[in-house]
């Protein structure tokens, strides 16, 4: 019963449009002071150790690099580079897409920039060439998703802190301990290369226009 | 007074991780500094090479005179108070994320209601955590609890949760009272990405530039 209010609540609050963090706190509160006898002050401890780890400062330092790459231009050479090596072949615009959403992703680690900065020239390009539009969109939402697989993710050391130093029972009985950022990151490698090369043949299927065979030179 | 306050937040995020940065930077070149100087009187020893041996030697006694394990501790609170400030500027550019969907469809009276709602939220949230966090940090003070590595009182330390909060709340009123006047909300696109302009033309021709 408890939970259920507890759950009613936050979503009635997530609605509002208020920041989600905003939301969970007050949810938390209500079931602290109404439902509990936790000492305040362990609520302000926990607001202070929660982010004193030395974990965290990777995601910080990783996503200012990650701006720093974003905002200073790499993105178009790495479209322009995409599109003259891939280019030529059938649905290069496609393969070209996917090609630099893998290598945008690679250095920004995070999807909503990705889709955007890829997305926001390849697709009206797409479209001048005759692509459907609806190709286009599937083709950069789908390559999006390499965002998150391939390393080095936001969301991978994220979630490696979030859940260190637990340890819980595996489904056979065994204690798994926490997840190591490196093995996340050595296991996106392989998914994202999947989806990398299923979507690059969706696109070259179709026999799609293919731009001119760019010089050696220029690639 | 307004423009203080929104300079004061932006130096001093700004200056707390310049100053984390170049700590860790100098306290991970001492570890490895220290590690090759003893790396290499081992190999002086190994091929008895006096002059080389006393020489590396002295390098790594003087570099071991220079203590740098207080860094971790110091770039970590600095970190803590950049990300309680941070969360201030958040609230004044609108960076924070939330579910606007339905803040978005309404219209008129309906979504000044529900937008005056989420943002009220955001006060009293931020007003109780400063209550809270005021009455932790008398607590920590009268205790006199110092932390481990740098031996500061941790009353200073923890002074980050209340200051934060209340300028979190200062922004939250701020953002409510510039709604209430002119129906503006902060909003920051996560989304964008700076230098593609015209690209897209370009590349539909063929330009491989």
């Amino acid at each position: 019963m408890t939970a259920i209010i507890i759950f009613l609540l936050l979503a009635l609050l997530l609605i509002t449009g208020m920041p989600v963090s905003i939301a969970l706190g007050l949810t938390v509160f209500t079931f602290l002071f109404s439902l509990s006898d936790v000492p305040l002050d362990a609520i302000a401890l926990k607001l202070f150790t929660g982010i004193e780890k030395f974990e965290i400062m990777a995601i910080l330092f990783f996503i200012l690099a990650g701006n720093f790459l974003t905002h200073g231009g790499v993105a178009r050479r790495m479209i322009r580079f995409a599109s003259s090596m891939v280019g030529h072949w059938y649905g290069g615009l496609g393969l070209a897409a996917v090609l630099s959403c893998a290598l945008f992703a690679a250095i920004s680690g995070s999807s909503p920039a990705t889709v955007m900065a890829v997305g926001s020239i390849m697709l009206p390009a797409m479209v001048k060439q005759g692509y459907p539009p609806q190709f286009g969109v599937g083709t950069i939402t789908s390559a999006r998703g390499l965002g998150i697989l391939i390393p080095p993710s936001i969301v991978m050391v994220m979630y490696a802190v979030a859940t260190s130093g637990m340890v819980v029972t595996g489904p056979n009985g065994e204690t798994v301990m926490s997840a190591s950022i490196g093995d996340l990151f050595i296991a996106g490698v392989v998914p994202g290369l999947k989806l990398g090369v299923t979507t690059t043949y969706r696109a070259w299927k179709f026999d799609f226009p293919r731009l001119p065979r760019a010089s050696y030179a220029d690639r | 007074m307004q423009r203080f306050l929104d300079q004061l937040e932006e130096v001093l995020i700004a200056s707390l991780i310049a100053v984390a940065t170049v700590l860790i930077f100098l306290s991970v070149t001492h570890r490895f500094t220290i590690g090759a100087a003893a790396d290499l009187v081992g190999y002086a020893r190994a091929h008895e090479m006096e002059g080389l041996a006393a020489f590396a030697k002295s390098i790594f006694k003087s570099i071991n005179a220079l203590k740098m394990t207080w860094a971790q501790e110091a770039c970590i609170y600095l970190f803590v108070w950049m990300a309680k400030f941070g969360a201030a500027y958040g609230v004044r550019t609108g960076i924070h994320v939330g579910v606007d969907i339905l803040a978005e469809r309404l219209t008129g009276a309906k979504r000044r209601a529900i937008t005056t709602i989420a943002m009220t939220g955001g006060v009293l949230f931020t007003a109780i955590l400063t209550w809270i966090g005021t009455d932790f940090v008398i607590h920590i003070h009268s205790g006199g609890q110092t932390s481990s590595d740098l031996e500061i009182p941790m009353w200073i330390v923890y002074l980050a949760v209340p200051l934060g909060s209340a300028l979190m709340c200062f922004r939250f009123l701020q953002a409510l009272h510039k709604f209430l006047t002119t129906g503006e909300i902060a909003h920051h696109d996560h989304g964008a990405v700076d230098g593609l302009d015209d690209e897209s033309t370009d590349l539909a021709k063929g330009g491989h530039a």
